[in-house]
């Protein structure tokens, strides 16, 4: 066991991902610590979204991808150690660029999660999705309509949806992949506004194309940039005075 | 190049004018002071006018660009700066206006080994030469020459410090010159506080371009 | 710029509108007048006796009584075992196959299986269930050609239905811990039901419609008993229909009309639940 042990909810150390023979991710270690919010951001293409989708192995749906060096969360190898992938992914909820709630009412939505974990007590299923809703900060706007399709919902609506049905499993990780681009500032402000809430009960990554929104949101700000972690440190230093030269270069839009 | 470098590169334009504006007036202040030419010291005074609407251009200009391009980084460090340092030039500029206001209200010129015992003259010339220094370590983003405005500094206000002991044996030796020695002695305190400001603008270019903060240090 | 020209860019635009104005009432018109003729000439012949009378030498005896109840257990038998395989392999090429070259050329083959000449179904099924296998002239042999023929259209029909259901649901459930099988059962099929429920009704229209086969696999013209079991013999309306049309006798083309007019209402009416249930799905995937 290293010194680090029992410090950080997510790590990495020396990640390497290919995409048949392209290299999408070089050696990349990084360390999160819990209840935090981390944010990712660089160009498109360099690797963020990639990154963050090797903390649930999401990147396993995809043909011809390689992956070496550790992923560890709570410490656990997940790539290793025989975990049972479907298990594992209970613990790390995600949430994606589009709201994508499934074409099902708004019950049916939150209790997804629960029921392929096998739940049928009604009590113990309304009891849950109460809770994620409330979370989630939606259930005053659906309480009463829970049974109508969760398509009915606004885009914002639809994200917290997907937000409250995520953590309706009770998972201890939250990723989310450009959460609030599909939406209008409100929609985004209420997301974000949602993200300060959940930190205390989550561990969150976020990846974003929006600069201010990373700065506004995230504890520390991780630059990436050609498959690279080129900088990591707290969103304050990295948005003041950032240490590397291709960091600044990106914020302050001065890119190439 | 982006919207927010020109802009970036207005506001750098826009202060160093507002600069040698402020450096012209304390430099016509000496002059008109060694030379005792009024007009010279009524257009200082008429001048201010340009300084104070400068500063509220500038003003304008810097948060016209935090509301609307959000600078980070190096870019918000120089906004912040130049905020910062417009608000020193401007304490600059109403020194050299109140230096010569002292010399429109004097009504003989000033006795040369009066200004010759307060190192009055070397004092003078020295705070104008660290506001170009601090100008030039801006433009040439040179923090080694801003770093040397602290030592002028010093020097401006050991000056200070020595100046009271001076004036008032020169008082008692020429009772008949109180009231100029006295505005000499005024003018001196105001000088060091040209320092005072120039130093505060150091550090803002320091900050800038190291993201070290030196105040309260 | 302003080269000369032979017409005028407004009248180019409105001849060519009204020239596929044409076109298209020509195609209606023809579709009307044929309505119209056989309405015309089979009303009169449809009542109760026509639907539960025996086949008969006398045409106005004679009713479609065992044509309609042939084709009924030739399409449930038919739909009994072309669903279960082309819906399943449907959803294997879509989901599980590897998207590879031999994946495509299935996929390509499928797709021209679809536009295969139905006699040439009718031929293999002769050869295949008929004699190799043994299943003489009955209604399995008849459902099995049948199956053989709808098969593509319902594959094609399910992957299509299967791949409109986008990525971003499937990585939701899997992002929940969901298998690829509780995937598929709970989140894409539920999704793609309509699509898939529109395949199956356009293929069994074309499955009733069908008469070149089941003459080449042995469907009898005259059958004056209801099919008890899949090994009998039968007869299904379309072959009725294409057998009365063939007698001299005038009250047996009057038979003819009727019997389209009733094999007209049974294709409206499947194909009128297909767009339904494709415009209700739409709905509920795109809202």
């Amino acid at each position: 066991m290293d010194s680090n042990y029992g410090t950080y909810k997510l790590r990495t150390r020396h990640l390497n991902l290919f995409y048949s023979t392209k290299q999408a991710l070089k050696d990349i270690t990084i360390n999160i610590s819990p209840n935090t919010v981390t944010a990712f951001i660089g160009p498109s293409g360099c690797g963020k979204s990639t990154f963050l989708r090797c903390f649930n192995r999401m990147n396993d749906l995809i043909e011809g991808v390689t992956i070496d060096g550790e992923v560890l969360i709570d410490d656990v190898d997940i790539y290793k150690n025989m975990v049972d992938v479907h298990e594992y992914r209970k613990k790390v909820g995600m949430v994606f660029q589009k709201p994508n709630p499934f074409p099902k009412s708004i019950f049916e939505n939150v209790a997804f999660g629960l029921r392929i974990n096998g739940e049928r007590s009604k009590t113990v299923l309304e009891e849950s999705v109460e809770a994620a809703l409330k979370q989630a900060a939606l259930w005053e706007e659906v309480k009463d309509s829970l049974n109508k399709s969760a398509l009915a919902l606004s885009g914002g609506q639809q994200q917290r949806l997907c937000i409250a049905r995520a953590i309706a499993v009770k998972p201890s990780v939250l990723l989310m992949d450009e959460p609030a681009s599909a939406l209008d500032p409100i929609s985004t402000a209420k997301i974000e506004e949602l993200i300060y809430q959940l930190k205390h009960s989550f561990t969150i990554v976020i990846v974003t194309h929006n600069m201010q929104q990373a700065a506004r949101v995230s504890d520390k700000t991780a630059f990436f940039f050609m498959g690279e972690l080129i900088e990591f440190d707290k969103t304050d230093k990295i948005f003041t005075n950032p240490s590397e030269d291709a960091t600044q270069n990106y914020i302050t839009g001065r890119f190439g | 190049m982006t919207q927010l470098t020109l802009e970036l590169t207005k506001l750098r334009t826009d202060i160093t004018e507002m600069w040698n504006l402020v450096a012209s007036q304390l430099y016509k202040s000496l002059y008109s002071l060694k030379t005792f030419d009024k007009d010279l010291s009524r257009e200082v005074v008429s001048n201010e006018k340009r300084v104070n609407s400068m500063e509220l251009n500038i003003d304008r200009d810097c948060e016209n660009i935090f509301a609307l391009f959000n600078p980070v980084a190096i870019d918000l460090r120089f906004v912040l700066a130049i905020l910062k340092i417009n608000n020193n030039l401007e304490r600059i500029g109403d020194i050299a206006e109140g230096i010569s206001k002292f010399i429109i209200i004097e009504k003989e010129p000033f006795d040369p080994p009066l200004l010759q015992k307060t190192n009055f003259l070397t004092m003078f010339e020295a705070a104008i030469q660290i506001v170009e220094d601090a100008l030039t370590s801006f433009n040439k983003e040179d923090t080694k020459l801003a770093r040397s405005i602290f030592k002028q500094d010093e020097m401006l206000d050991e000056i200070n410090a020595e100046a009271n002991q001076i004036i008032s044996d020169y008082i008692r030796a020429n009772p008949d010159k109180t009231e100029q020695a006295l505005n000499v002695l005024s003018i001196i305190r105001r000088l060091e506080r040209v320092g005072d400001q120039t130093k505060n603008i150091a550090e803002e270019i320091i900050f800038y371009l190291e993201a070290k903060v030196l105040k309260h240090k | 710029m302003n080269k000369k020209r032979f017409f005028n860019p407004d009248i180019q635009d409105k001849v060519f509108k009204v020239f596929a104005i044409c076109c298209t009432s020509l195609g209606l018109l023809t579709l009307v007048v044929l309505l119209i003729d056989i309405t015309i000439k089979g009303i009169r012949r449809i009542n109760w006796s026509f639907f539960f009378s025996l086949p008969s030498r006398h045409a106005d005896e004679s009713g479609i009584y065992t044509a309609l109840a042939g084709m009924v257990s030739l399409l449930v038998i038919t739909l009994l075992i072309a669903l279960p395989i082309g819906i399943l392999s449907g959803i294997y090429l879509q989901e599980y196959g590897k998207k590879n070259r031999f994946a495509r050329l299935i996929e390509i083959n499928i797709s021209n299986l679809a536009g295969v000449p139905s006699v040439i179904y009718g031929i293999l099924g002769l050869q295949l269930f008929v004699r190799t296998a043994g299943l003489g002239n009955s209604i399995l042999s008849g459902a099995l050609t049948l199956a053989l023929l709808i098969m593509p259209i319902i594959i094609v029909s399910t992957r299509e239905a299967v791949k409109a259901v986008p990525d971003s649901l499937r990585e939701a459930a899997f992002g929940l811990g969901a298998t690829k099988w509780q995937t598929i059962q709970r989140v894409v099929l539920p999704a793609s039901f309509g699509g898939i429920l529109t395949g199956i009704i356009l293929s069994t229209s074309r499955a009733i419609g069908e008469t070149a086969p089941l003459i080449v696999v042995g469907a009898l013209a005259y059958v004056p008993f209801i099919p008890e079991g899949p090994m009998d013999q039968y007869t299904s309306l379309p072959i009725q229909v294409f057998n009365w049309t063939s007698r001299p006798q005038q009250g047996f083309v009057v038979n003819a009309a009727a019997g389209i007019i009733v094999l007209l209402l049974f294709t409206f009416i499947l194909n009128g639940t297909a767009i339904y249930l494709r415009n209700k799905w739409y709905k509920k995937i795109a809202a």
